[in-house]
């Protein structure tokens, strides 16, 4: 029996697609609070502001994230929703669960807050909404003692590492996604679970250019699996596509005629930076010229492979739109060996570069793609100790002054003008 | 000269005690001694929540230092 009246919600049940109002309703059942988060959303609908206040002390000893403290300002009219706090609990690597482990989180989410959760957060985290600040605690000991999993990421912390599936399942991936995120995860424990910056950080690991995380998107430092030498091409296999043995995007467009396949247009006119042509019946790339956009290989995963020469590129600097906008990372190493071998060491030493100078430099509540646009790329290039070189290169120059360092010029600033003249008179 | 680490605890005590806002982000410790790093002072900082001298205060998206019983008072304030 619903304890207040929703018109308006109860509209959202009226279209022909699932409905969250209908789930909540669902759960009410079993949890009578539910009924409050239905209460208290239909009078922010009514009176066109939030009910809820975020933010505060709640959290689990020894931890400065993974809990978002959530009440709501009408308390005695939801007492339901009073504290209705967020756990985020990390994800494990490529979300590969069991069911059994699904359930045993439920059951436990049961027993402690609402039941609601929120799969996935956009950090990758499980989000479970909903419990009283004395609940906290319990739920943080039977999650890390009987189930062996952490709380994840939040506040001003490393956020919980996201990765694509990698080579646990896909043949593109250049590097081992999910061994390198499970490292960084523990060799960064520290940072995931205590703030240590002016804000927010996230990385994020996609095997190939494809970025199934949408790392260059998402994340501070995106590490995106590339490849050195040439696109492989089985040339037999091409000859099969042509003929249309086999089926284009690995079929994934099948149950509509679309025609036959046709490898002119449908590939070598799309590619951006028109790499690649037919040579009599052989497939020819120019693979100096190619930007790594993956069309070709998507299109014809049979025949054409990522080069054997396998790292990643290392972007810097994604966000959302709090201010000047959203933006992609920036390309800053176009090619880094990321191997476990040696601890990811070259990737481990780049990003505690990056750390040492935004954590000084960093304005608070300041991404650090928002201190590089206001530093300059120039500036962060220096700091890292990495050479300009024409990848970096957005655009020409607007600019048309040229400051010289003292090093840079002949003699220093303190040479001898009166002989620099002798040689260059006006 | 870096503080050593009982000086600097003091010394952010002090700055957290004093300061006109009752959270504070962790670069507002950094003047507490411009010799140390920062990722020094924010270990001591976080040193200082786990002895309970100082508290985290999290909107979700960033996270506040302060006097656990200041952070207290305020958000109590906010509730009356």
């Amino acid at each position: 029996m619903a304890k207040h009246e929703t018109p308006l919600l109860d509209q959202l049940e009226s279209g022909p697609w699932p409905s969250f109002v209908t789930d909540i309703k669902k759960q009410a059942e079993t949890k009578p609070e539910c009924w409050d988060i239905l209460g208290i959303l239909e009078l922010s609908y009514k009176d066109r502001i939030t009910h809820w206040k975020h933010g505060g002390i709640v959290g689990v000893f020894g931890y400065g994230g993974g809990i978002v403290g959530r009440y709501a300002d009408l308390p005695k009219q939801f007492p339901g929703v009073e504290h209705f706090h967020t756990v985020r609990v990390a994800q494990p690597a490529s979300k590969y669960y069991s069911t059994a482990n699904l359930r045993k989180l439920m059951d436990l989410w049961e027993k402690h807050g609402s039941g609601m959760t929120n799969f996935h957060g956009s950090t990758g985290d499980v989000i479970l909404l909903g419990t009283r600040t004395e609940n906290l605690e319990p739920f943080f000991w039977d999650l890390t003692h009987e189930m062996g999993q952490d709380l994840g990421g939040s506040g001003s912390n490393l956020r919980t590492p996201a990765n694509c599936i990698g080579q646990s399942r896909c043949e593109w991936s250049c590097y081992d996604t999910e061994e390198c995120c499970h490292f960084l995860t523990m060799h960064y424990q520290d940072e995931i679970h205590r703030p240590a910056f002016p804000y927010k950080f996230k990385f994020k690991f996609s095997g190939c250019p494809n970025d199934c995380v949408a790392s260059i998107a998402r994340s501070d430092i995106s590490v995106i699996g590339t490849w050195k030498d040439n696109i492989r091409i089985d040339q037999a296999a091409v000859k099969e596509y042509v003929a249309g043995n086999y089926p284009a995007n690995g079929g994934a467009h099948s149950g509509k005629d679309w025609g036959k396949f046709d490898i002119q247009k449908e590939v070598i006119d799309l590619c951006p930076t028109e790499c690649m042509w037919m040579e009599g019946d052989e497939l020819k790339i120019d693979d100096a010229e190619c930007t790594r956009c993956m069309h070709c290989i998507n299109v014809m995963p049979r025949a054409l492979r990522p080069g054997a020469d396998q790292g990643a590129s290392i972007c810097v600097g994604a966000k959302a739109p709090i201010l000047d906008g959203a933006q992609f990372s920036t390309l800053i190493v176009p090619f880094m060996k990321v191997s476990a071998d040696n601890d990811f060491e070259e990737l481990v030493e780049f990003i505690e570069g990056v750390w040492d100078w935004w954590m000084e430099v960093g304005k608070n509540r300041e991404r650090v793609g928002e201190t590089m646009q206001r530093l300059g790329l120039p500036t962060f290039l220096k700091v890292m100790g990495i050479e300009p070189i024409p990848q970096h290169v957005k655009e020409p120059r607007s600019n048309p002054y040229v400051f010289w360092k003292e090093e840079e010029v002949e003699g220093g600033f303190e040479r001898d003008i009166d002989e620099f003249r002798r040689k260059h008179a006006a | 000269m870096a503080l050593d680490k009982e000086a600097l605890k003091d010394a952010i005590e002090e700055k957290a005690t004093k300061s006109p806002k009752p959270q504070l982000y962790i670069k507002d410790f950094y003047a507490c001694d411009p010799d140390s790093k920062p990722r020094v002072i924010k270990n001591v900082a976080n040193e200082m929540v786990r002895e309970g001298r100082l508290a985290f205060w999290s909107s979700g998206s960033t996270t506040m230092y302060g006097i656990p019983s200041r952070i207290q008072d305020e958000e109590h304030s906010k509730e009356d």
